[in-house]
């Protein structure tokens, strides 16, 4: 499509705006779908890495696994029938260090399981992002509802819940502190579909995520504004294609007149709007990943290849949709009527 | 020999619960090679009547007949296909594509009129068309560098580069001064012989009928007075 190319070339300014416009749009929901995806890394981390498969809690619990307390004997029965199988418990606390520094975590213990780290007595395995609080391997940590000291055995990378550093303890130690012999948790992986068992109540895992607090309300809004741009971005296309289409009115026009296929006018401009999309999102997909390399230590922000790949579909899509419903007017230009306005 | 016909054509325009006939059952033929030229007052239909010609507007009735074929049958896409490869246009304005050159307005109504060739044989085609309207040094210019008698003349070497059969001119010297007026009609009517393209051309020009094998005058929507170029009106075109 020479032709297309030789209007942008000529009219370099009228297509730079629009890139321009579509350069920031995607940027700015580039940068949003990270921190949403780095806010639920943050949240969920944990549950997030585990593999595909169904969690169980207590159905009296109401969805909140706070309040589950599975039956021990129903969970040596599903332990025993699912070699796999895991019972969990999780639980927001606080660590203190050896100045007396409180640092809040979600301690995780388990039953014994690859999914999990496995814990001895006394032994704690923290979350890395602690090693920036000073804590190192070795050292001793305390907590007011355990009777012992825990010794900090090892780090583990990206394990967070409910924004807090996961540490992982033993299974007696975590009972002793919250005075109980039950697990609030069964997860049994690689399971299609939801077992029936008795007085449980299943969830998967995008479900089991949902049931955590703040996590789909902030997940919500998030992806609401992502996809709020994605839709402006489309709306965009299409107002600036359907403004240059009608400045382009008589040149249709005449181009029509002298025998151009109308489908040769759509590609023309599917074109240029394809050459500006891609151009754009090179520049936005580059600076938002370079973006990751320097955001703030703090700031929660995680954007994969993945999600950037499905993004800029997603805005060529868009994009040929909004361009190509501004494109109907040329379906419907006279020629007639342009010879009649005079110059183009 | 008859090329193209008008058979009875007559044209409506509807305007809320007026109706308004604008031809009335128009009979005229063009005759291969001849240039006609269609005058009147404003209003009387001639515009109209080429622009129905061309296949630009359909008619309300009537037939339409190229070469043995009934136009007024086809459907879009035919009469296109028949724009594209078989008439040229040039309208009053030059209306050439503001961000192509010369060159590359020609090489584009190659591609849309469907001539197999290949870059080079382009090339070589439109130099020698744009030689044709003693253009040829302008190849590279964007018509925005152009005067307005240049690109009335790359509007006619775009018109017929493809070889059209028919060549349809709504008054083509209507946006130019005196001089340059009879320079456009006198390539028209050059091109026209040594081309074989037959011309419907309206214009409220008198002096331009000089050029006219056959004037053919329009009066509210009739053909009031077809007449072959007579000896007197050769005289005056040598004279002009």
């Amino acid at each position: 499509m020479k032709i297309a190319w030789k209007e942008m070339k000529k009219n370099k300014s009228r297509f730079i705006i629009l890139g321009s416009i579509v350069f920031l749009v995607s940027l700015l929901t580039f940068i949003i779908s990270g921190l949403a995806n780095g806010l639920s890394q943050d949240n969920a981390a944990l549950i997030k890495d585990m593999p595909n498969g169904e969690f169980y809690m207590d159905e009296d619990a109401d969805e909140t696994y706070n309040l589950s307390k599975i039956n021990e004997d129903t969970e040596d029965k599903v332990l025993d029938d699912y070699t796999d199988a895991a019972a969990l418990s999780i639980q927001m606390g606080f660590v203190d260090d050896a100045d007396d520094k409180q640092q809040s975590v979600a301690f995780v213990t388990s039953t014994d399981s690859d999914m999990f780290e496995n814990v001895k007595d006394g032994e704690i395995v923290l979350d890395s992002s602690l090693k920036e609080k000073g804590i190192e391997v070795g050292d001793t940590l305390t907590n007011n509802q355990f009777s012992d000291d825990f010794t900090v055995k090892g780090f583990v990378d990206e394990k967070k819940f409910s924004h807090s550093p996961v540490a992982y303890i033993n299974k007696e130690n975590y009972q002793e502190m919250y005075r109980t012999m039950e697990m609030q948790l069964l997860f049994i992986p690689g399971q299609d579909q939801a077992q029936n068992i008795d007085g449980l109540q299943a969830f998967s895992n995008k479900d089991f995520l949902d049931t955590i607090p703040s996590y789909s309300a902030e997940q919500l809004s998030l992806n609401m504004i992502v996809w709020f741009l994605v839709v402006i971005s489309g709306m965009l296309f299409g107002i600036f294609f359907y403004m240059m289409n009608v400045q382009k009115v008589g040149l249709y026009g005449i181009l029509k007149a002298i025998g151009v296929k109308t489908s040769y006018l759509f590609k023309m401009m599917w074109s240029q709007m394809l050459l500006v999309t891609i151009i754009a999102l090179l520049f936005s997909v580059s600076l938002s990943q370079g973006f990751s390399y320097v955001a703030p230590e703090g700031m929660p922000f995680h954007l994969t290849m993945g999600t950037t790949g499905q993004l800029t579909i997603v805005f060529v899509v868009i994009g040929f949709i909004g361009a190509t419903l501004s494109g109907i007017q040329i379906k419907k230009i006279q020629a007639l009527q342009a010879i009649q306005q005079g110059e183009v | 020999m008859t090329l193209f016909s008008m058979e009875d054509l007559k044209k409506t325009f509807i305007n809320g619960e007026v109706e308004e006939q604008v031809l009335n059952g128009i009979n005229l033929s063009l005759e291969k090679g001849e240039i006609t030229a269609l005058v009147g007052a404003s209003g009387s239909g001639k515009s109209t009547l080429l622009t129905i010609a061309a296949g630009l507007q359909s008619a309300t009735t009537g037939n339409i007949i190229f070469e043995g074929q009934n136009m007024s049958n086809m459907g879009q896409e035919e009469i296109r296909k028949i724009r594209a490869t078989e008439f040229g246009f040039v309208f009053q304005s030059s209306h050439l594509v503001p961000f192509l050159t010369v060159e590359e307005q020609l090489m584009l109504m190659l591609d849309v009129s469907g001539t197999k060739m290949k870059k080079r044989e382009q090339k070589k085609e439109v130099m020698k068309t744009l030689q044709l309207v003693h253009m040829e040094h302008r190849k590279d210019a964007y018509p925005a560098s152009l005067s307005g008698g240049e690109k009335q003349r790359i509007a006619i070497s775009r018109a017929i580069i493809h070889r059209p059969k028919i060549l349809f001119a709504d008054e083509p010297t209507a946006s130019l001064d005196s001089e340059r007026s009879k320079e456009v009609m006198q390539l028209i009517e050059e091109l026209t012989k040594t081309l074989h393209i037959t011309t419907l051309m309206v214009t409220h020009e008198d002096e331009m009928l000089a050029y006219a094998d056959r004037t053919v005058t329009m009066k509210d929507g009739f053909i009031v007075e077809g007449n072959e170029k007579d000896s007197s009106s050769r005289e005056l075109a040598s004279a002009y």
